[in-house]
């Protein structure tokens, strides 16, 4: 009996090709759409899995004690582990790491004395760190490795890197300090290369012994909050209860720093809020968007997931609508064969087996097509989506396997389901007779499956734009300061005195129109301090600072309000601030049309300090946007860079920024010889400093660059959901044609022209799609209206939006339809006139 | 006595009147009958038909076949019966497209559960008796019309019922092949197998037993 099955399913597959192929193509393209879709998510959410006592690992976090308390911080002071270890003994290890940001490396292997490499993934560890955590450790011994001061563990690559073939083990590496000398460092083990799928990164790990003397400083140790705390806990533990034991750290133990750092008590310091402390299960950190700030490496974006897996989801809807609508609309076809079954004696139950088989049969090509066209497309989506999914390494997966065929078995059954049942319910003297024309049964139910194809993709068309003119609008919003042609160059810091003289010596430089100092570029202004109006009763808050000079605000060319920019020649100038205006507001002294009445200039802003210094308002700058446009403009305090009562950071990153002449600079080979000349001159000025470099306007760009990179995906999948729902519309069409080419023939005899048939024969179609857009624009606006709350500054939801998605889903209907109505109203209808 | 009808009656309602399909019909059927149905169309032959062939329902009335009562059946039993003693013949042959001779021929037996080799014997023996040997791999749209009713007989014969109903045989078919269709069924019916068939052709009549004429529902 199977084998008869098989038999009439091939042999109606070759019979009726086009039904075959569109079926298949779409089928085709909706799983192999899942399948990548999958793999994403599978991959997205199986982050840190690989470490064996992952499940018992937690990352301690805490309330951001810098902003809102509310939020979580992904950071903690050092002492907190100290703090841990000694009051928390449910914690079989604590574990911390600090990051270390990027460090100029050197090795001294003769011959590559004078390479300086860039290492950018560099921390420094706890001797415990691979107790805690599983990374494979190929040489050395991760229990004793990290143990002694200026020990160094690299990975595989890093060790290739400088070493080549040699053993690394007890070799050199050198580290450039700030001050230009070099610390060496002994590497004590190699370990496997960082996983992707790993929320920690890094190709160094340095004992965190090594700056065990900054670590004894008291004062600072709780509000230093740069150490990532990870705590295993003992098997068995009760973790709500351990969440509430450790809520009693803070108040204990960080007092001590609050009165040295801060000169407040910790309930002054906390004005009552909580200073919580979160545990976060290491698999749980990669995906997700709390704590926001101060984390590292790779993150996850939920929504995203989410997304896609919706997305993913709703084109394998999509797929299978097609194959339940062409399927039923070839009932017509089907019929006949279902009664003469019938009548020879088929039960229906068989019948319903024949058709599932027949569906899962059409599920199974379509999967092996699409497994074959994920595997060739596979790096195309990697290369889009930075991502390194694999098919080939899950098809050895038994767990994939089996949801494979589970999926393909699932599939095959809820498409076939519809047709089956709907198609082995017919009365077969009906079919036999042709009573009942069968392809009119169910239409309404076909119409009613259109209508859901095309309002996910229609949905999907306008979502898209709004993507699109969001990212557009973003990227061209005033950001009240000027962008382009601003060169910027890294590392500056690290020529010491020596960064007057190269300042110097390109303002000479008739290339450049401007030149200016910073600490900080926009878009990447970070650091921030507790300031307060001085003389005034209001509490004092957490505000963005950031140290420059005059010439960079001119270079920069923001707008000022009131008052003036630092003056050179003014040696008192070094203890002003200038501020902008949403830093005037907050700190209470008004907006700016209240400055003529009441100016901000003259007035103080006090710090937090022991000795509650005073820094004088010179000036007031129209808000600019020194953070991605994602943000609101936050209050800015900008301080002079020789300003030396607020802690400047002693790492902080210098940076000398030049706006190009484009007179001067006319193309990218001018440019290049520029450049080129600037690096000598700074390696003539000390060759072991890096040279980097960067334009603002493209660091404005990469700050949208993950919403970017989900706008072309999401591009893609639109256009494959339009693909799908059109090769529904045609195939459909097709059969609707086959079905009314007696009547069309009749209209025909009776006088109607060719392009009123087409109108009548499109209309029906277009009916379908506009009640479509119709359902597709609440739902759209609804998403639409939620993605852009991730921004502060939203593009408008437009009517025209919608407008300009219905013309074009009508015009895509009319010319999927046209093929047909086209080739079925210039039939003779004597042809189909004769068939009965 | 094979079956028999009594008082069946079948309506539809059309526009809130009873529109009578088949209006107090009495028949019986004897082993080894060839009955004709005549009458103009819509009469209500084929009606009559797929009541017997119990592929139709009827209103009232009773129908009994080999001492069962057909009316008092449940679905089940009543497809049961008719899977197991009749076979159907229909005017446009009704073969399936994608199947060639020998798996039409073969399908009745599959869904009877016949073994491998006796479905091979039962399909050889049936492509000898019509001689269509040659025939057998070919697709029904391969073959002329009185060919794809041999086949279309073949089939209905094949799991040996004891009735055959037949819907027009030549209705599709021009006159000679007509015939030959005519001789077919009647050398069957000499064999034994009881024939009841919807005919226009007064010739064809001529071949059967007993004609029974049906004018808007009701043996005239």
């Amino acid at each position: 009996m199977i084998r008869n099955y098989f038999k009439i399913i091939w042999r109606s597959m070759i019979r009726q090709k086009q039904f075959a192929f569109l079926n298949i193509v779409g089928l085709t393209l909706g799983i192999a759409t899942c399948l990548v879709l999958g793999l994403y998510v599978y991959d997205e959410m199986t982050y840190d899995t690989f470490h064996e006592k992952g499940d018992r690992i937690y990352r301690v976090n805490q309330s951001h004690i810098w902003e809102d308390w509310n939020d979580q911080y992904a950071s903690n002071g050092p002492n907190l582990g100290i703090a841990l270890r000694s009051d928390v003994p449910e914690f079989e290890q604590i574990t911390r790491l600090l990051d270390q940001g990027a460090q100029t490396m050197r090795t001294n292997l003769k011959g590559r004395e004078n390479t300086l490499y860039k290492e950018e993934q560099c921390y420094l560890a706890e001797e415990n760190f691979f107790e805690v955590f599983s990374f494979n450790f190929l040489q050395g011994n991760p229990k004793t490795a990290l143990k002694d001061p200026k020990s160094i563990v690299i990975t595989q690559k890093t060790a290739a890197r400088y070493f080549g073939k040699e053993n690394p083990i007890d070799k050199t590496l050198e580290i450039r300090e700030n001050d230009g000398s070099w610390s060496t460092f002994t590497v004590t083990g190699v370990v496997a290369n960082v996983s992707s799928k790993s929320h920690i990164q890094f190709d160094m790990l340095i004992s965190l012994n090594s700056i065990s003397e900054r670590m004894k400083s008291n004062g600072w140790l709780w509000v230093w909050t740069g150490f990532s705390t990870y705590g295993l806990v003992k098997e068995g533990t009760n973790i709500e209860a351990l969440r509430q034991k450790i809520q009693a750290i803070p108040p204990k133990w960080a007092a001590n720093t609050t009165e040295r750092i801060f000169n407040q008590t910790y309930d002054e310091f906390t004005a009552g809020k909580p200073w919580k402390l979160y545990l976060q299960p290491l698999r749980k950190i990669y995906l997700s968007d709390d704590p926001a700030e101060h984390r590292f490496g790779p993150n996850g974006n939920p929504q995203y997931v989410k997304l896609f897996s919706a997305i993913g989801i709703l084109i394998l809807v999509l797929s299978s609508i097609n194959f339940m609508n062409l399927s039923t609309a070839r009932s017509s076809k089907r019929s006949k064969e279902v009664g003469i079954r019938k009548v020879l004696g088929s039960e229906r139950r068989k019948l319903i087996k024949l058709f599932i088989l027949e569906s899962t049969l059409f599920v199974c090509i379509s999967t092996v097509f699409a497994l074959i066209i994920v595997q060739l497309l596979l790096n195309v989506f990697n290369s889009i989506a930075v991502k390194e999914l694999s098919l080939l390494s899950m098809l050895g997966n038994p767990v994939f396997l089996v949801i494979l065929v589970s999926f393909v078995a699932f599939l095959g059954i809820l498409a076939g389901s519809y047709p089956a049942f709907y198609l082995s319910a017919f009365k077969p003297i009906e079919t036999l007779t042709g009573k009942v024309s069968a392809g009119f049964k169910g239409k309404k139910m076909r119409n009613g499956l259109v209508v859901v194809q095309f309002t996910i993709s229609i949905a999907l068309i306008i979502c898209t734009f709004f993507v699109q003119k969001q990212l557009a609008y973003s990227s061209s919003l005033d950001l009240g300061l000027a962008k382009d042609n601003v060169l910027q160059i890294h590392n500056t810091e690290q020529l010491r005195q020596n960064v007057k003289v190269l300042k110097s010596k390109l303002e000479a430089n008739s290339a450049f129109t401007h030149v200016g100092r910073s600490y900080g570029i926009p878009p990447y202004i970070w650091s921030g301090d507790r300031y307060k109006a001085s003389e005034s009763q209001t509490p004092a808050i957490n505000l963005s600072d950031f140290r420059t000079e005059g010439d960079y605000l001119d270079l920069l060319g923001v707008e000022f309000l009131a008052g003036r920019n630092f003056d050179p020649e003014r040696k008192n100038d070094k203890y002003g601030v200038i501020l902008n205006e949403e830093a005037v507001k907050v700190l209470g002294w008004g907006p700016k049309e209240t400055f003529a009445a009441n100016s901000p200039i003259g007035k103080y802003v006090e710090m937090t300090n022991e000795n509650e210094d005073k820094l004088e308002v010179l000036g007031v700058v129209k808000n600019f946007n020194f953070n991605s446009t994602k943000e609101k403009i936050a209050p800015l305090v900008i301080l002079h860079q020789d300003n030396d009562l607020v802690w400047n950071y002693q790492r902080g990153l210098t940076f000398l920024s030049a706006r190009l002449n484009p007179n001067v600079v006319k193309n990218t080979r001018d440019l290049q010889a520029l450049i080129d000349d600037i690096k000598e001159e700074m390696a003539g000025m000390d060759a072991s400093i890096l040279f980097e470099y960067s334009f603002m306007d493209q660091e404005f760009e990469e700050t949208f660059r993950t919403e970017q990179r989900m706008a072309t995906v999401l591009n893609i999948f639109t256009v494959l959901a339009l693909i799908i729902a059109c090769l529904g519309l045609f195939g459909l069409t097709a059969f609707s044609a086959e079905q009314r080419i007696k009547e069309l023939g009749i209209r025909k005899v009776l006088g109607a022209k060719v392009s009123q048939l087409a109108l009548l024969f499109s209309s029906e179609f277009t009916k379908l799609v506009l009640i479509s857009v119709l359902l597709a624009s609440p739902i759209a606006y609804f998403l639409v209206d939620r993605w852009l709350t991730n921004f502060a500054y939203r593009t408008p939801i437009e009517i025209w939006v919608f407008a300009v998605a219905l013309l074009f889903a009508v015009i895509i209907t009319i010319i999927t339809v046209s093929f047909q109505t086209i080739k079925i109203a210039n039939t003779n209808p004597v042809n189909s006139l004769r068939t009965e | 006595m094979l079956l028999q009808l009594n008082k069946i009656s079948k309506w539809v309602q059309s526009g809130g009147q009873k529109v009578h399909l088949l209006k107090d019909i009495d028949l019986w059927v004897h082993e080894g009958d060839f009955i004709s149905i005549m009458g103009p169309s819509g009469s209500g032959k084929t009606t009559l038909l797929n009541v017997l062939g119990m592929l139709d329902d009827f209103n009232e009335g009773e129908y009994t076949f080999l001492d069962e009562s057909v009316h008092k059946l449940k679905e089940k039993h009543r497809s049961n019966l008719y899977k197991q003693y009749i076979g159907f013949v229909f005017q446009s042959y009704h073969l399936i497209d994608e199947l060639t001779v020998k798996e039409n021929l073969e399908m009745p037996l599959l869904y009877k559960k016949y073994g491998g080799s006796e479905r091979k014997a039962r399909v050889a023996d049936m492509l000898d008796r019509f001689n269509i040997v040659g025939k057998k791999d070919l697709f029904p749209a391969q073959l002329s019309g009185g060919q794809q009713q041999l086949v279309g007989i073949a089939r209905a014969l094949i799991a040996n019922p004891k009735l055959i109903l037949a819907d027009e045989p030549t209705g599709n078919l021009n006159s000679k092949q007509g015939e030959e269709i005519m001789e077919t069924f009647k050398e069957l019916n000499d064999q034994g197998v009881t024939i009841i068939q919807v005919t226009h052709s007064e010739k064809n009549t001529s071949y059967g037993s007993r004609i029974i004429n049906l004018l808007d529902g009701e043996i005239v």
